[in-house]
């Protein structure tokens, strides 16, 4: 009675305070309530007289995917669990799921979760650990160990693994090699470094029908304020062995290479069509397939619709090349964005909810995933497979390669509840340098002392 | 309802015969009272809807104010007094978010009302084709504040816009229109000009029909010119319509989100981060809730003060004209 009266006083405060920003700012807030029941239910897998059904929260940009093509194959394995998939936008994702998992009775069985994410999520006390909380509900050759290292850790916190990897992505550099022909230089090879990179940049800017106007650019980008943007200079400075966060997780990017790696990053902007300032995800996506840019540093996942569909893309498969970013002095570079999924504590279908992020996480799962849909693999057995169609072979090639560089550089977004806050500043700082507000050095220094700050209050 | 009905013959046929129901102060007390219970009872759906949704939540908005909120329960924590108003106070951000949200309000207001009712202007004069053009002008208000803001970000796009093409065909261009800080908060206002002026243009074609005939009547007899009857009767006239819309207005402006979140994501650094997307980015990605309750009950505070000396101030013309 306690514990209930407590779930809906939560409830109706939760939705109060989203509801009084909403009315004094005129946001539209949604808010549910809170409860913290440990207990976890299994709730079975169902049978043909009695199905069970589920419910996950995913990105749009894939839900639609899954809920027509991956849930039928699922229910062949499982035919008596319903799935249904809610698409919602990237930006609104994680508040969603925020508010979901603190309710006393959430919508949502599975909540699928960005890389940076886990931490915060798992903070609310709404994700179960598969290992301990749904180990019983574990199949016997589900293989733990099969992952590789650093795609498994996205989904781990403090000890727990509170997720598995289920869209494995990572920032990789793409090439067009017809413009790199054009501009009479060499195809890109994973040795290239970032000064061999800045050197050949202003021949990539070229004028390739000779009409006297350039109509082709070096590179497109992340470069708007935006939470993904600072991953691209990320990436340089782990690639030069430097770090976001130390391991008393207080702020290390305010160094020489630090300035030097967001300098980098600014200075691509030269070699970047025009309004490129304003690119995100779509736009330096889009100037890449009409053939404007000749190298894009992007999420490789993007691949087949860059390289292999003519309905999205004008590019040819021989035209594109793929690999992991370039070098600096610690090694190569990319950045780990893995989709993980992770079960709602709180789920009365917990069982079912398992099963199907073991199904689509398990070697059947995946390898059945990465030939039918292109996603991209976290397994070693998938990756050391012969992929089913041609132009996953070079993916493979980037992948591991990716995985290795990543584990090496420690290559992603700092593991904290804050870390979606931490990226928002450096968003914010990443965008005045990029700008000409400020200079790099300034930059850096403001995105310590805001890290600073938020941290302290944290308790840090 | 026969009260009223009664009253009004009576006073416009013969005024020095009494009313035959007695005026409510002569009522006796019971029957005031049950009118005063039936018109209570009316209101009463209305009220609960409303102290549900707007002034509960305001309230505990307030109390989360003051208190550390506690992200696994979803509940305050423990009251902090008023150290959240002086984080926010202390934060440059978001002073930098008022000063924003101002120069954004100073451009686009003005420029609102200068072309709503210019345009209102040249809809009320008869002329083929200007029912056409009032129904086209009444697009882009309906458009979702999202979508608004991305289609003008694709139609200012330097390589791939419609506007610098344009721009192009006469040798201009390209502009980087949201990549310049500068231009980045002009971009911002056009479009909120773009889709808030036909609302302008509406109720300022209202006010303009709403105007008395025989005051134009007797000006034109009296001699007086376009200007001079401008300048001495309509905007007189119109001041209250005009202040009218002004506070409509400030009201909808003030809360710019969607535009510059879908636009410009309060980029180029903080040169379009305006208030309401600074709490947006505090509350839900920072986790910020306690702060950003300040910040929204600040803000809250600042609109209502404002808008009470809006609406002195229309009080006053309207006395005064």
């Amino acid at each position: 009675m306690h514990s209930l009266f407590r779930a809906t006083h939560g409830t109706t405060r939760r939705a109060l305070l989203a509801g009084g920003l909403a009315a004094t700012v005129a946001m539209s807030l949604a808010a549910c309530g809170s409860g913290d029941d440990d207990s976890i239910t299994g709730g079975g897998v169902g049978t043909a007289e009695k199905p069970v059904s589920i419910r996950m929260i995913a990105n749009d940009a894939f839900a639609r995917q899954w809920q027509e093509q991956m849930v039928p194959e699922f229910n062949k394995a499982y035919p008596n669990i319903k799935v249904t998939i809610d698409g919602v936008p990237y930006g609104d994702l994680l508040a969603k799921e925020m508010l979901e998992l603190t309710a006393p009775e959430p919508t949502y069985d599975i909540v699928v979760a960005d890389d940076p994410w886990i931490p915060q999520l798992a903070k609310t006390g709404g994700l179960a650990d598969l290992k301990g909380d749904l180990g019983a509900f574990t199949k016997s050759d589900y293989d733990w160990d099969d992952f590789n290292a650093a795609p498994l850790a996205a989904g781990e916190w403090q000890g727990k693994q509170y997720a598995v990897p289920l869209r494995s992505n990572l920032l990789l550099m793409f090439y067009n090699k017809t413009l790199y022909a054009k501009a009479g230089l060499p195809e890109p090879t994973p040795a290239l470094t970032w000064q061999q990179y800045l050197e050949q940049a202003p021949k990539l800017v070229q004028d390739t029908n000779g009409d006297g106007k350039t109509d082709a650019w070096a590179v497109g980008t992340y470069f708007t304020r935006d939470p993904l943007t600072p991953t691209i200079w990320q990436t340089i400075l782990n690639s030069n062995g430097g770090q976001i966060l130390d391991d008393d997780n207080r702020p290390a990017f305010n160094t020489p290479a630090g300035v030097a790696a967001l300098q980098t990053h600014v200075d691509l902007l030269k070699y970047a069509p025009p309004g490129a300032a304003t690119y995100q995800f779509n736009e330096p996506l889009e100037a890449f397939r009409q053939g404007k840019t000749a190298t894009m540093f992007m999420w490789g996942s993007v691949y087949r619709g860059t390289a292999i569909d003519p309905k999205t893309t004008t590019l040819k498969p021989e035209e594109v090349g793929i690999q992991v970013m370039p070098v600096g002095s610690l090694g190569a570079g990319a950045h780990r964005g893995m989709w993980t999924g992770a079960v709602a504590k709180k789920s009365k279908q917990a069982e079912a909810a398992w099963a199907l992020l073991q199904w689509l996480s398990s070697k059947q799962g995946e390898k059945w995933q990465v030939n039918t849909l292109g996603v991209f693999p976290a397994r070693k057995s998938t990756l050391s497979s012969t992929p089913e169609q041609a132009w996953l072979t070079p993916v493979f090639k980037a992948i591991t390669d990716g995985y290795a560089a990543v584990e090496k550089g420690k290559m992603w977004r700092p593991k904290l509840p804050e870390s979606d806050a931490i990226q928002q500043i450096l968003a914010t700082q990443h965008s005045l340098a990029i700008s000409g507000q400020v200079t790099p050095a300034q930059a850096l220094q403001n995105a310590e002392d805001e890290i600073n700050k938020l941290l302290k209050s944290k308790g840090y | 309802m026969p009260i009223t009905t009664q009253t009004a013959a009576g006073s416009a046929s013969a005024p020095p015969i009494a009313p035959a129901v007695p005026s409510p102060r002569r009522r006796p007390i019971g029957h005031r009272l049950r009118d005063l219970g039936s018109r209570w009872l009316f209101l009463a759906p209305a009220l609960a809807i409303l102290v549900a949704v707007l002034a509960y939540p305001l309230f505990y908005t307030v109390q989360i104010s003051f208190s550390e909120l506690d992200l696994a329960t979803f509940t305050p924590a423990r009251n902090v007094g008023w150290l959240n108003y002086r984080t926010v106070l202390d934060d440059p951000g978001f002073l930098n978010s008022l000063r924003v949200t101002g120069v954004y309000l100073a451009l686009a207001l003005p420029l609102q009302m200068v072309l709503g009712f210019g345009i209102a202007f040249l809809l009320n004069v008869e002329w083929r084709g200007r029912g056409v053009l009032r129904s086209l002008f009444l697009i882009p208000m309906v458009v979702v504040p999202v979508v608004a803001g991305g289609v003008w970000k694709m139609l200012l796009d330097p390589m791939w816009g419609f506007v610098n093409y344009l721009l192009g065909l006469v040798g201009l261009g390209p502009v980087d229109w949201l990549a310049d800080p500068t231009l980045a908060m002009v971009s911002l206002v056009l479009i909120d000009t773009w889709r808030w002026t036909p609302f302008v243009v509406l109720i300022a074609s209202a006010g303009l029909m709403s105007l008395p005939g025989d005051v134009f009547e007797a000006a034109r007899v009296d001699g007086a010119g376009w200007f001079a009857t401008l300048r001495r009767i309509t905007l007189p006239l119109l001041a209250p319509v005009i202040l009218a819309a002004f506070i409509v207005r400030w009201l909808g402006a003030v809360k710019m989100f969607d535009i510059a979140l879908a636009a410009t994501k309060g980029g180029p650094g903080q040169a379009t981060d305006v208030v309401n997307l600074y709490i947006y980015e505090k509350a839900f990605r920072g986790l910020e809730f306690g702060t950003a309750s300040s910040m929204a009950t600040l803000v809250l505070a600042i609109t209502m003060l404002l808008t009470f000396l809006f609406l002195r101030l229309n009080r006053f013309l309207e006395k005064r004209w």
